[in-house]
């Protein structure tokens, strides 16, 4: 690409950072509030092929050494584009900025920043609009779907902030329909092996419905950290076939299991605590443990302080379940697992649920049916199994009424 | 690109020795410092300003996941990466990354994990780091930070004070993290290095790299909380560091 542009364009400028001594400006960055990027599928007749805009002033007229605001829109269209690409076409920006020489783009939506080096302004990078025409050469170049596409960077401080709030609507947008991904639209689940100094025989899986005991790799951040480095302890698992759609069982996590538990099991229900359920290893947030005089499951987490209804505090329970072992009536979990529709689906869900403390029974109110939430007992309610059979009774907790069917 | 550990009991000068040999390095490329003693302030003996520290980023990370407050679309290493970014102080040559305090309970391996990661490719763009251990060397043995080149010890002329060495290139072995070479300073040495003491360095099997006189302009700089790194060229620390970045081949 020597030539076409006044800086060198490549992947070998991608780990390349700009320290602050070297930037000629920067936009957005910790210093900055208005800034966002944002791909958005348009019509054919909507998008000026190849146009590139500047809102405001360019890079001539900023003094060098400042930080300033940054708003990147980019219109793309094309007959075999889909609405669900924008997001994988946004994160290509990040991706591009990086291959400029002397050009460094970091995260992404509202969060970004972009240092220019004093070096690459001086070679006649000096002005938003060259920026524009190399993402344009890649985006075209890369993406041939992409049949049009123009670029828009506002760097007016209003204007910015005027158009942040739509931008702020579509980010959330897109989290919603990503939280709305079942494992059934998906092949790939994501196996977590970091607790394994703890756990021999414990492995991890994160799926679109069932994040990681530990609650920090969702099956997103799963994605994310093998895609950064296939090597490392975060794996893909192909889900294979799916033997049973109830307990989570599913063929891939099976053959997984056996490698990685050193042979000490080779079935796993992913969202069942009964025969066969997932291990947990030390570091799980919370403890859904089976109650026997409820025939039911209480949680807690690892901050709750005193006994719980089994007369046990957190840490006493957390020794008999952690370890790596299948230990059933006994499951190490992410609190942010409760929200998920295939909660212990197989068991009865969060309908089999009978204790919790408040503070997460309150944290967790939106995502408890309306009809349930009154009828969970805290430890404000109940001290011991006996109590909490009697409160069960008096409130008429669906489960105890025998209003909950098990799915078959 | 090379990675240098200094670390040593209190109050042997072991921060000193960390700035002044950061300041000597800035001189031959860019230094990222990276304060892994919370109880030091490396930023002060800089003269660098304090704002985020990395403790902080995984505390505000741990609780937001547990609020579960993270937008679903952008991964943790990714916000990871840009908090870490944001909590590096950038001046000239050197730019500043705390570690600030130790986790508390819970678990941190994923979150330790991604933070080793984001050091790790921050570091990439330096010429050199330089880190300033505490004396249990928490942030290594959780690998928090990354693997060492050198480790550079620090000790005063007193028995307990090579104890504590020895027991410290022990635990690097016992970590097994990859650390490159281990070599052993002894600071504020008055009248030369006493008999006992050289006895029980090379008993321990350290290596000697430098004996640095007690230094006399220290004090004053303590008392106004100027920064270390103004010692004039001739102090005694400033020729023992000199001395030490010329053995190194650094």
């Amino acid at each position: 690409m020597a030539g076409m542009f006044p800086v060198d364009v490549g992947p070998q400028y991608e780990g390349e950072a700009i320290r602050k001594a070297d930037f000629y400006v920067e936009f957005g960055g910790p210093d900055v509030k208005s800034k966002f990027e944002l791909v958005t599928l348009k019509t054919m007749n909507e998008v000026e092929h190849e146009k590139i805009e500047v809102v405001g002033p360019d890079i001539p007229e900023l003094t060098e050494g400042g930080s300033y605001p940054l708003g990147i829109l980019i219109d793309v269209a094309g007959s075999e584009i889909e609405k669900e690409m924008e997001p994988v076409f946004e994160r290509r920006i990040h991706l591009y900025a990086n291959y400029i020489e002397g050009f460094w783009h970091m995260a992404q939506r509202n969060d970004i920043w972009m240092r220019l080096h004093k070096n690459s302004y001086k070679k006649g990078l000096n002005s938003l609009k060259e920026i524009g025409k190399i993402l344009i050469f890649l985006y075209t170049s890369e993406i041939p779907i992409i049949e049009k596409i123009s670029t828009t960077f506002i760097t007016d401080e209003k204007k910015v902030e005027e158009f942040l709030p739509k931008a702020l609507e579509v980010y959330k947008a897109r989290d919603e329909r990503l939280k709305g991904i079942r494992e059934e639209d998906v092949e790939e689940f994501y196996s977590c092996s970091l607790c394994q100094s703890f756990a021999p025989t414990h492995i991890c899986i994160a799926t679109p419905e069932r994040v990681a005991n530990c609650g920090a790799i969702n099956w997103f951040d799963g994605r994310a950290a093998y895609k950064l480095d296939p090597e490392g302890p975060v794996q893909e698992v192909k889900k294979g076939e799916c033997l049973d759609p109830i307990r989570g069982e599913y063929s891939g996590c099976n053959e997984l299991a056996v490698v990685k538990s050193l042979r000490s099991y080779d079935r796993v229900y992913l969202h069942s605590a009964f025969e066969h359920p997932h291990t947990s290893c030390g570091c799980f947030q919370a403890i859904c443990f089976y109650i026997p005089e409820a025939d039911a499951f209480g949680i807690v987490h690892r901050d709750f302080v005193g006994n719980t209804v089994m007369d046990v505090p957190f840490s006493t329970m957390a020794g008999q379940t952690s370890g790596g072992r299948q230990v059933e009536g006994s499951l190490g979990i992410a609190l942010e697992y409760l929200r998920s529709p295939k909660f212990l689906q197989a068991d009865g869900g969060l309908y089999r649920v009978v204790w919790m403390p408040k503070e997460i029974k309150e944290r967790y109110k939106e995502a408890t049916p309306q009809d349930l939430y009154d009828k969970i007992a805290t430890e404000e309610d109940v001290t011991n199994a006996d109590e909490l059979v009697d409160f069960l009774k008096r409130v008429g907790h669906p489960w105890v009424k025998g209003e909950v069917e098990l799915p078959v | 690109m090379t990675t240098v550990a200094v670390a040593g009991k209190g109050g042997v000068g072991k921060t000193v020795i960390a700035a002044l040999l950061i300041k000597a390095l800035s001189e031959k490329g860019v230094v990222l410092a990276i304060d892994a003693d919370p109880s030091t302030n490396l930023n002060l003996a800089l003269g660098l300003p304090l704002t985020e520290t990395v403790g902080r980023v995984r505390e505000d990370l741990t609780e937001d996941i547990t609020k579960g407050s993270l937008p679903t679309g952008v991964s943790k290493q990714e916000l990871l990466d840009m908090k870490i970014r944001e909590a590096l102080v950038e001046s000239a040559r050197i730019d500043l990354l705390a570690m600030g305090r130790p986790e508390g309970p819970g678990c941190y391996c994923a979150a330790n994990h991604m933070l080793r990661l984001s050091i790790d490719q921050l570091a990439k763009s330096y010429d050199y780091t330089v880190i300033d251990c505490e004396a249990g060397m928490e942030h290594i043995s959780r690998r928090t930070t990354r693997d060492i080149d050198i480790l550079l010890i620090i000790s005063d002329p007193t028995i307990r004070g090579v104890t504590a060495a020895a027991r410290m290139k022990e635990l690097m072995k016992e970590l097994r993290t990859r650390t490159g070479k281990i070599y052993l300073a002894v600071n504020r040495v008055k009248d030369g290095l006493p008999k006992e003491i050289g006895e029980a360095i090379n008993k321990s099997g350290l290596n000697l790299i430098a004996i640095i006189p007690e230094d006399p302009n220290i004090a004053p700089l303590e008392v106004k909380g100027a920064p270390l790194v103004e010692l004039p060229p001739d102090s005694p620390l400033q020729s023992g560091v000199r001395e030490i970045v010329t053995k190194l081949g650094l």
